[in-house]
């Protein structure tokens, strides 16, 4: 990818002059400044100002109450958190299926975007891409209707089983927890793969064409064309997401393990999100729900540091 | 797909061939799984709602109706609905769009002082969140509830799509860049004559995930417009739907629904058939947009072979 | 460039069309403004002057102006008011919240399950003094209930929807009951089923001989517990088995008053063991856990299902599909099974008073002289029939006894959702000031239309008759025993404050029993008592006394007379 060669400083002798040539340097990018800086105004009053909403984590919060008549309880909600045996379960059931969701999510999208590419008639592939990101439009009720019709003991899985033998009899695959995580996994491919390869494609567009017809002409196979044009012009793009969704590991999702959940898989199924809405929202507990929001946002900013710094130490594009 | 494939000769070898109809027969598997849900919806859409209790509807109605479509079509609010739906959609994405755009540009240029500050600071805010109640008092307090603009304003920048776009910018050949530069070109005339015709790819992308996501919001209609019924938008106004065709029998329900359920009443319209007529009608617009904005995404980098 | 025309003829008529929307709206909201203002500076006696108050239900219910149906028009004339109705969407919680926070309530609330929260955020205004200065009628229909629904501090702030006046009892089984499908009963010649043993051998029996219907496989017994908020159906069961209604997670003793949880129970190990035995023998469907609300009504209305248990309510959708549907065979009755012999069955409910669920005057309600005023015009004898009624000879008749009797077309108007929205009955049948579901007219006849013996009697097909003669009783009703007077009922209304150790016990013992009943119910017979164990272990570690103790002390109070 190539960077634009920035005018360099020129480092003075004396420190006075480093802070005057960083304001020379400002007021030569009035335009820059103008563009930029009403956004900075707006992201600091719509995103940073309601942070103030964090001291709800050490209250016993009443929304009917003002910010000064609220009752302290210091650390108890995040004691409550923490002391929580079913705390570290639903942690670990967030943690794994954010994983695989993650690196289902890349690999699948990133496949099914080359394959796309390499199809010939763009008829065919406009009306596969079309179709293929329809799932994403199904609200998760509906999507999660599908998946259980499908999977009861009498649904089309167990019957095509059923048929080819592969089993004698019909499994319960909600019922089974340790399936769930898989099919999750198999669920939400289902329904964001075409959505995902969006943004893969339109990277692939970037791809300058000769560099196709230098190495048809050097005799390159369609796989070596894939592996060594294709894939590394989506790179940076694919790094850059990879280190973005990094940092939302602790997203599961909710909706789906909310709807696809019972108590037989729940052991497997209940997620950070679910545990904060039992104990958190149900209960009028905005307390506990912003204590368990803090803890996501230092935990994300974490793998977020350390995945950008790897990306950085490997040559990487990065993200800041 | 870039342009210079179309008009290349292949030799197709037999490997070639069999990778091509390997790919044609999984894409033709990939669709039918992903349009069968499509198909579900519309089949209990047409089907007759008391008939869909009794499941076993796949593809295809057992008993047409078009009671479904009645139902959802007589409310008098869907059509202004739609069209405020229609307004947010349009001018929030172009507002946003092109906001985010400039920002990004502001950000790639290397040698912009406050390019790192800036950066870091939107990065963050996709990692935190103050929580619903603070974001609603400042809602409340800059003046924007029971306002169109709630739909516009705090959603102007979306900081993934504006690092979506500055990577675009960012491969842009540097040449390009220079050139303009050297020309007398300023920050803003090289931002919008040079870098938004060539990241067309990258604003379609982002347009097409900000439309979208403007198109499918009812959450902050709930929350904020909820008490104007000319700010709601359609996407709120089925959810209404839906919400009021939960009657006695749904799962819980209200001591209202268990009187209701006990004095025996039957309903023309279930929450299922009433969720797939939604679904039909709240994605059929974006379906039929998509097809057009798809050739905006292979407009590719063949501008004059710029390199170096 | 083409693209940057796009750009600002798009804007420029986006722009254009905002300004029309915002405008109008604007246009909107002066009007308004200015009709309240002008009426506020009224202060006359009978104040009958045009006047539109908002009305904000935390049910679900589609949004209307009273004036557009026709109770609510009638009611207008009455008084000069109307009513902007609006009902809650999604998340409830949220919706709350949010409306507290930021502190702008509608004239009136009806809070639903959050009526705790808005009753700790100070949202209504105390209804004591309106009511004695200015509301005869709500003296009348109340008089009796106040302290139930008078708040520790001495103050009222809502008014319950179950004043009852009078006692009626409801003829159909609306809530829980073991149901079978008629068919079994009719094969084996309408034999007495009194015991779960009974209940469940009919079952096994029937299915021994008819192990399939239209091809496919009958299914012996299932309910609805796939769905995290209606697992109670299945864990409320033995509390029934054992002889008591449904006073939620505890049995309460007669005599001493004492609260028990039955979840540990002997009677919960007999219910866990008679479905493990039943799973054993193939008669226990595994979806019980599984099946989502469309494939559980879709199973109950396919006619493969021999029993089932559930409330009434849960199932009218399915029930009355099969009622159309017309096949008689394939419908269900519901039966009073119980353990033992010798226990007498409760379940239907008795006569009780729910005081955390009414209808409250907000603190930013403009006018709450007014709004007393037409709660208590609402209560009236006249306007009492009338939303529950109609109006004579168009939504019902009076016959030569002065019964009140309805004709097929007016029973079918009263049971269809359009109609009763359109004509009021939906909006204004429940959720205000109203008397009781169970109680009496002046003249006799039943308050509630499903509880006049004649309307429930013109309901009836064939079928129904043929079930309820070879049973020899009148109604559903009447195949189950009479309630016994519990001055308690029901102990699950019984508040549990926010984040308190109550409601927290509740929410555990709740993912507990989620969690091992499935367990419990598919283990080998082998394992069955060490799976028991385990749960009992389980539930040792929750607060268990704590929670027996909180109940017990309100059920005592509630007994003496303070609710």
């Amino acid at each position: 990818m190539g960077k634009h060669t920035g005018q360099t400083v020129t480092a003075t002798a004396t420190g006075n002059s480093r802070i005057g040539t960083f304001f020379k340097q400002l007021s030569k990018q009035k335009m820059l400044m103008l563009m930029s800086l009403p956004f900075l105004i707006w992201v600091f009053i719509f995103k940073y100002v309601p942070l103030w909403g964090w001291t709800i984590a050490f209250q016993k919060f009443r929304p009917a109450r003002d910010l000064f008549n609220q009752e302290w309880v210091g650390l108890k909600n995040f004691k409550m958190l923490f002391q929580e045996e079913a705390f570290y379960r639903v942690l670990r059931n967030t943690l794994v299926m954010s994983s695989i969701n993650l690196v289902l999510g890349f690999i699948t999208a990133i496949v099914l975007a080359i394959l796309l590419n390499e199809l010939r008639s763009i008829l065919f592939k406009r009306t596969v891409q079309t179709i293929s990101y329809l799932p994403h439009f199904i609200s998760w009720v509906v999507a999660a209707n599908i998946v259980q019709t499908a999977l009861a003991p009498e649904g089309i899985i167990n019957v095509l089983m059923l048929k080819f033998n592969l089993i004698d009899q019909p499994i319960l695959w909600l019922g089974k927890g340790e399936y769930f995580w898989g099919i999750l996994g198999a669920t939400e491919v289902w329904k964001n793969v075409g959505w995902n390869t969006i943004i893969y494609l339109a990277a692939i567009t970037t791809i300058d064409p000769s560099q196709y017809e230098a190495a048809e002409i050097d005799g390159a196979s369609r796989l070596q064309r894939i592996l060594h044009i294709t894939l590394p012009g989506m790179k940076s793009v694919i790094v850059i997401l990879l280190i973005m969704n990094l940092g939302h590991i602790l997203e599961s999702g909710f909706e789906p393990q909310y709807l696809l959940g019972n108590g037989m898989n729940v052991d497997y199924s209940e997620n950070l999100d679910i545990f904060v809405l039992k104990y958190g929202m149900n209960m009028g507990n905005y307390g506990l729900a912003t204590a368990a929001g803090m803890f996501k946002t230092v935990v994300s900013f974490i793998f977020l540091m350390v995945a950008n710094n790897v990306a950085k130490r490997l040559g990487e594009s990065r993200l800041y | 797909m870039s342009g210079a494939k179309s008009s290349r000769k292949v030799y197709s070898s037999v490997p070639d061939k069999l990778f091509d109809v390997f790919n044609i027969l999984f894409m033709i598997g990939l669709m039918i799984f992903t349009l069968y849900p499509f198909l579900n919806m519309f089949a209990l859409s047409f089907n007759d709602a008391n008939d869909s209790i009794r499941g076993g509807i796949y593809i295809w109605p057992r008993e047409w109706t078009w009671a479904n479509y009645q139902y959802i079509l007589n409310e008098s609010s869907i059509f202004h609905a739609t069209f405020i739906s229609a307004a947010r959609t349009i001018i929030g994405t172009l507002v946003s769009v092109f906001c985010t755009a400039m920002l990004a540009y502001t950000i790639s240029r290397q040698d912009y002082v406050l390019k790192k500050f800036v950066t870091i600071a939107f990065i963050f805010t996709m990692y935190f969140n103050g929580g619903l109640i603070p974001n609603y008092l400042l809602t409340k307090e800059l003046g924007l509830l029971n306002n169109f603009w709630v739909y516009i304003i705090p959603g102007i920048i979306g900081v993934f799509n504006m690092i979506v776009v500055r990577s675009f910018i960012e491969g842009l050949p540097e040449g390009i860049m220079e050139s303009a530069r050297i020309d007398g070109a300023g920050e803003f005339t090289t931002f919008m004559k040079i870098v938004l015709p060539l990241t067309v790819p990258a604003l379609a992308t982002v347009s097409l995930f900000v439309a979208v996501s403007q198109w499918n919001s009812w959450f902050d209609v709930f929350l904020y417009n909820s008490s104007r019924l000319e700010l709601s938008t359609l996407q709120y106004e089925l959810m209404k739907i839906l919400s009021t065709s939960n009657t006695a029998a749904s799962s819980g329900g209200t001591a209202a629904d268990a009187f209701a359920g006990a004095q025996g009443n039957v309903t023309s319209v279930t929450p299922t058939s009433i969720r797939a007529t939604m679904t039909i009608v709240a994605s059929l617009p974006i379906i039929i947009v998509y097809p057009f904005l798809q050739k905006y995404f292979v407009q590719g980098m063949t501008v004059g072979g710029v390199k170096g | 460039m083409t693209t940057k025309k796009w750009l600002k003829t798009g804007l420029a008529v986006a722009m254009a069309s905002v300004l029309v929307i915002t405008g109008c709206g604007n246009n909107n909201n002066a009007g308004t403004n200015d009709k309240e203002a002008a009426n506020s500076g009224n202060n006359a006696e009978e104040n009958t002057a045009p006047v539109t108050f908002t009305y904000f239900g935390f049910g679900s219910g589609k949004d209307v102006l009273a004036s557009d149906t026709t109770i609510g028009k009638i009611l207008q004339e009455q008084t000069g008011v109307d009513w902007k109705m609006e009902f809650a969407v999604g998340d409830v919680a949220t919706k709350s919240g949010v409306m507290i926070a930021g502190g702008d309530y509608p004239d009136v609330i009806i809070p639903e399950g959050e009526i705790d929260k808005l009753i700790d955020a100070e949202a209504f205004i105390p209804l004591n003094d309106l009511i004695e200065e200015h509301a005869p009628n709500i003296k009348r229909v109340y008089g009796d209930y106040m302290d139930k629904f008078t708040a520790e501090d001495g103050n009222i702030y809502i008014l319950p929807f179950s004043a009852n006046q009078g006692y009626i009892s409801d003829p159909n089984v609306s809530q829980g009951a073991f149901w079978m499908q008629r068919r079994v009963l009719k094969e084996f010649g309408y034999p007495e089923v009194k015991t779960l043993d009974q209940y469940f051998d009919l079952i096994e029996q029937y299915q021994a001989k008819y192990p399939s219907v239209d091809g496919k496989d009958t299914i012996g017994f299932i309910t609805f517990a796939g769905v995290a908020d209606n697992f109670f159906t299945i864990t409320n069961a033995p509390m029934h088995l054992a002889g008591s209604p449904n006073d939620g997670d505890t049995i309460i003793d007669m005599e001493t008053h004492e609260a028990n949880i039955y979840a540990t129970s002997e009677y919960e190990k007999e219910w866990l063991q008679s479905l493990n035995e039943l799973n054993s023998k193939g008669l226990f469907d595994p979806e019980t856990f599984t099946a989502n609300k469309d494939q559980y009504l879709a199973k109950l209305t396919s006619g493969r299902v021999l029993g089932y248990f559930n409330y009434g309510w849960q199932v009218g959708d399915a029930t009355n599909n099969l009622k159309t549907a017309g096949n008689d065979d394939y419908r269900y009755v519901g039966l009073p099974v119980v353990f033992d012999e010798n226990t007498k069955d409760q379940y239907i409910d008795p006569p009780a008073f729910v005081n955390n669920r009414g209808i409250g005057i907000s603190v930013s309600a403009k006018d709450p002289v007014r709004i007393i005023k037409y709660f208590d015009n609402l209560l009236t004898e006249e306007n009492q029939t009338l939303v529950q009624w109609g109006e004579e000879g168009v939504t019902y008749s009076v016959d030569e006894n002065g019964r009140y009797v309805m004709s097929d077309e007016q029973i079918a108007n009263r049971n269809d959702n359009e109609f009763k929205r359109s004509y009021g009955f939906q909006y204004f049948e429940y959720s205000w000031p109203r008397y009781g579901n169970n109680s009496v007219l002046e003249n006799g006849n039943s308050y509630a239309v499903g509880n006049q013996p004649e309307v429930a009697y013109a309901g009836y097909t064939e079928g129904d008759r043929a079930i309820l003669d070879a049973y020899g009783a009148k109604t559903f009703a009447g195949m189950f025993a009479e309630p016994d007077d519990r001055p308690w009922y029901p102990a699950w209304s019984i508040n549990k404050a926010q984040g308190s150790p109550e409601q927290i016990y509740a929410q555990k013992a709740g993912d507990l029993q989620q969690k091992y009943y499935p367990k419990m119910v598919f283990a080998s017979a082998a394992e069955f008592e060490k799976v028991w164990n385990e749960y009992l272990a389980e539930f040792d570690k929750l607060d268990v006394a704590g929670y027996e103790e909180f109940v017990t002390k309100h059920v005592k109070e509630r007994v003496a007379g303070n609710w």
